[in-house]
């Protein structure tokens, strides 16, 4: 089966949704896919209907917004995984919620696939137990399931505060938040300030929940290691600036740790269109105008796969996007988008600014990672093992010390471990090598059923042809 | 001033490092220079398959057939060397010599199969053919459509990411000294020694290989040779790891399949399908075509996989000869300057090791490579 529309929306997020609206209100024909089987994406999460019977909604403002989009005619395919692109470099290859393959074609494309969590492995984050703060959310959000009974919550950056929130509200103990860095140093509440914009005050208001339930926040600290059986039972935390010197060690069942958020590329890569390597995250970052055109003429990104920035301007892009492409598709002037985006923009460096940079923090991390630290959990290779392959034969080389090590080789495809592993890899190198920021974007995106490109080599073999 | 050695091998690939091993082993001293990190193009990319019977197999898109009947005796002498390797080498490459089947669908590959089971049987090779239910009796796993197949219990597999690695180590340890990242730039020849420049570093040797995989064209024009040589890309296709299911690597007579279970747990689906870009400045791009008809005629072949997620595809370069046969030999009019590839060369690779040490020293080769110089091949 083709679909063939006038835009495809991959990720039914802020961005997607915001963008597909618009679009479809001006009358082209839009259909959005996402792999979850709800929309929302991770901010407008949708709880699973039981869940939102009993507990009801947490953003209702997400609901209304999918309300829209359903309205305005706008073909929502849900639980689709786009996983790969034909050989025409345009078709985009999905498998429906039962497997089947489905083909789509669009006179353009929008990409607002949004951002997976950054992970900095420590000794036992392969424990049963572990997981990231964005994991918890979705649990609380879709499930109204709590991640554990004692939870601390650590990493870096404005996300654990109101992901600590959400465990309170399930009445969960949060034993404490480790931040990595020192952002709140004039104190949550002066955040709050009348002139911050709006973000930061949210940041204040999470603050201020936290403060009345003694929620105690650490700054300046990072996990050291995990300790426990079969499930992890205890969290020894350490001063960032010394992260070897144990400084306490708190028991809790579950353990969230995630250090922000790093774009979701992979389509855009498979599409041949061009990124760049951010100096400050070492991410490979879409290269973009403001409004989210890419190198090529007939793709977008918009929301957090164009780089990390909150709902806000993750909504603002992909109206930008929208705007844009209805500019382009239809000949209608395009308003110019940069104020608005560029106004968010700023404030999300704000923001940003009050954390560490990822680089930062893996240099100072990783040198202090013990040898026998799982690096990549899906392979099981260490550290020591990483070190040793990019100093020696592998010559610092990320994609090389990747083949010989199997690090970044299993079902996650590095998504977990590949921003420590090119640390690793860079630290260890000989030599400053030729920089190779992230493991190459590969076909599928995501493991997909052999059955499922069965079919499709089915329907490839019919009357349409190979695409 | 510049550095002397005895041999210049520039290439860093399965060839580049068993030759480097064995002359280096031999006592001489060896200087390896590699464009970027060593054993990352062909011998990275490789399925690693070691086959002993015949290959028979066009790769989709192939031009001309390979004479199989040329290659037994090359085959075979190769299958011994690789039985000695992790002995020799002191460390495991994941070699396994689970034998393999090459089976074939309609009449006319059953009779090829015939033929080639002659052929087999004349260079010494033990082989077998089997009629389809004999063949799903002995692996259960073949589906209907196999009328045939032949087995050779010498058929096998060894990890790419440990074989070029291993042979590396060995060769350092014996006193070769290798560069990564400095790719050749510049070869000339003086009063009968050659003078290569890669990266900041010239190197003055009597003898020069040249072993660039898909470049191997490339380099030799920088000394003035022109070779038709062919740089193509083909796909590997990868499932997520299972417990082990095979031990076997299942081929096909007729069409483009090699599928085996590694020892990771993965199974490889492999058979030469073209990629869609060949990209020699970075990574070639893999064909959604060539994954949806690899992975549809491995599924018929072996109905079990269809249960299987996949996990990835990638693809590879490599060199091809316009006759399909491989490249070994000195250079004619170029005294001491060697060259080896074309494919299979995985498989030849303790062989044509051993050959280039012998041709380095001047000495008679292994295995007859009369039909196999560089002379058909110049422009
Ligand atoms: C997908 C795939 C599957 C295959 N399957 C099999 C199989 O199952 N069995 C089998 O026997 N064969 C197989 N082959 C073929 C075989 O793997 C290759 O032919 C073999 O690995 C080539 O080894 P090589 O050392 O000649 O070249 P390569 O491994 O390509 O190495 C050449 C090296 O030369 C370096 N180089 C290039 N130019 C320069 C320069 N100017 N200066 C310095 N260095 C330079 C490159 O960086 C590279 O490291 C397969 C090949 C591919 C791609």
């Amino acid at each position: 089966m083709i679909v063939e529309r006038d835009v495809l929306v991959v990720g039914g997020g802020p961005a997607g949704l915001t963008a597909a609206l618009r679009l479809a209100q001006a009358g082209l024909t839009v259909t959005v896919l996402d792999e979850q089987a709800e929309l929302g994406g991770q901010y407008y999460r949708r709880p699973a209907p039981e869940v939102a019977a009993l507990w009801g909604d947490h953003r209702p403002e997400g609901r209304r917004l999918v309300e829209r989009v359903r309205a305005a005619g706008v073909e929502c395919r849900t639980g689709h995984l786009v996983w790969g692109v034909a050989d025409d470099g345009r078709t985009l290859l999905a498998a429906d919620p039962a497997g089947r393959p489905v083909r789509l074609r669009g006179r353009h494309l929008l990409l607002a696939t949004g951002a997976y969590e950054r992970a900095i492995p420590f000794p036992g984050w392969q424990l049963p137990g572990v997981t990231t703060p964005g994991f918890a959310q979705h649990l609380a959000a879709a499930d109204h399931t709590p991640i554990g009974d004692r939870v601390v919550l650590a990493g870096s950056g404005p996300f654990l505060l109101p992901v600590a929130c959400t465990l309170l509200a399930l009445g969960v103990r949060v034993a404490g938040i480790a931040e990595a860095g020192t952002p709140y140093r004039a104190g949550l509440r002066a955040l709050g300030a009348v002139r911050h914009p709006a973000r930061l005050r949210e940041l204040a208001g999470y603050g201020a929940r936290l403060a009345r339930a003694r929620v105690p926040i650490w700054q300046g600290t990072v996990v050291l290691r995990a300790d426990g059986g079969d499930r992890v039972s205890a969290v020894t935390l350490a001063a960032t600036a010394r992260p070897a010197v144990p400084v306490r060690t708190v028991e809790v069942d579950a353990l969230c740790v995630g250090y922000g958020f790093r774009p979701q590329t992979d389509l855009v890569r498979l599409l041949g269109c061009a990124v760049r390597a951010d100096a400050a995250t070492g991410d490979a970052v879409p290269v973009t105008d403001p409004a989210g055109r890419t190198s090529r003429e007939d793709v977008h990104v918009a929301g957090e796969a164009a780089g990390i920035g909150g709902v806000h301007l993750a909504t603002a892009r992909g109206r930008a996007a929208a705007d844009d492409i209805l500019a382009r598709l239809t000949g209608r002037p395009a308003p110019r988008p940069a104020r608005r985006i560029r106004r968010l923009a700023r404030f999300a460096a704000l923001t940003e600014a009050l954390y560490p940079s990822p680089a930062d923090l893996l240099a100072t991390l990783l040198p202090a990672l013990p040898e026998h630290t799982m690096a990549c959990r899906c392979e099981a290779v260490t550290a020591g093992e990483v070190r040793a392959v990019a100093a020696g034969p592998a010559a610092g080389d990320l994609n090389a010390t990747k083949a010989w090590t199997r690090a970044g080789m299993g079902p996650c495809q590095g998504r977990a471990c590949g921003f420590a592993v090119a640390g690793l890899v860079r630290e260890a190198a000989p030599a400053p090598a030729a920089a190779t920021p992230v493991f190459p974007a590969r076909t599928p995106v995501r493991p997909v059923e052999i059955a499922t490109l069965l079919d499709l080599a089915a329907e490839d073999a019919g009357t349409d042809g190979p695409a | 001033m510049s550095a002397t050695a005895d041999v210049i091998v520039v290439g860093a690939g399965v060839l580049g490092a068993a030759a480097a091993y064995r002359i280096a082993r031999a006592g001489h001293r060896v200087r390896v220079f590699d464009r970027s990190a060593p054993g990352r193009e062909g011998s990275g990319t490789t399925a690693g398959n070691l086959h002993v019977q015949a290959v028979h197999t066009r790769r989709p898109g192939q031009a001309v057939p390979l004479d199989s009947a040329r290659f037994l005796p090359l085959q075979r002498a190769a299958s011994d060397l690789w039985a000695g390797l992790e002995e020799e080498l002191e460390t495991s490459v994941e070699l396994r010599r689970g034998g393999g089947f090459t089976v074939a669908e309609t009449p006319g590959q059953c009779r090829e199969l015939h033929d080639k089971h002659r052929w087999e049987a004349d260079a010494g090779i033990k082989t077998e053919v089997l009629d389809g239910d004999a063949a799903r009796a002995a692996l259960p796993l073949l589906g209907p459509t196999v009328a045939a197949a032949s087995w050779c219990e010498l058929d096998g597999y060894a990890n790419p990411l440990k074989v070029t690695p291993a042979y590396l180590a060995a060769a350092i340890r014996y006193g070769a000294e290798v560069t990564p990242f400095a790719p050749v730039r510049g070869i000339t020849r003086d009063a009968g020694i050659w003078r290569v420049t890669a990266g900041a570093h010239t190197v003055e040797a009597p003898v020069v290989i040249d072993v660039a995989g898909p470049w191997l064209g490339e380099v030799a024009a920088l000394a003035g040779i022109r070779l038709r040589m062919t740089p193509v890309a083909i796909q590997m296709h990868a499932t997520v790891r299972v417990p082990p299911v095979m031990s076997h690597l299942v081929q096909h007579i007729g069409e483009g399949l090699s599928v085996k279970q590694v020892t990771a747990g993965n199974v490889l689906i492999g058979g030469g399908w073209p990629a869609r870009t060949l990209d020699l400045a970075g990574r070639s791009a893999t064909s959604t075509a060539s994954l949806l008809g690899n992975v549809a005629l491995a599924v018929r072949i072996l109905p079990f996989l269809t249960r299987l997620r996949l996990l990835r595809a990638w693809a590879g370069p490599l060199a091809a000869t316009p006759d399909e046969m491989p490249l070994i030999g000195e250079v004619p009019g170029a005294p001491g300057f060697l060259v080896a590839g074309g494919t299979y060369a995985f498989t030849f690779g303790p062989l044509w090791g051993e050959t280039l040490r012998r041709l380095a020293e001047g000495a008679p080769p292994p295995v007859d490579i009369s039909d196999l110089g560089p002379e058909r091949l110049l422009t």
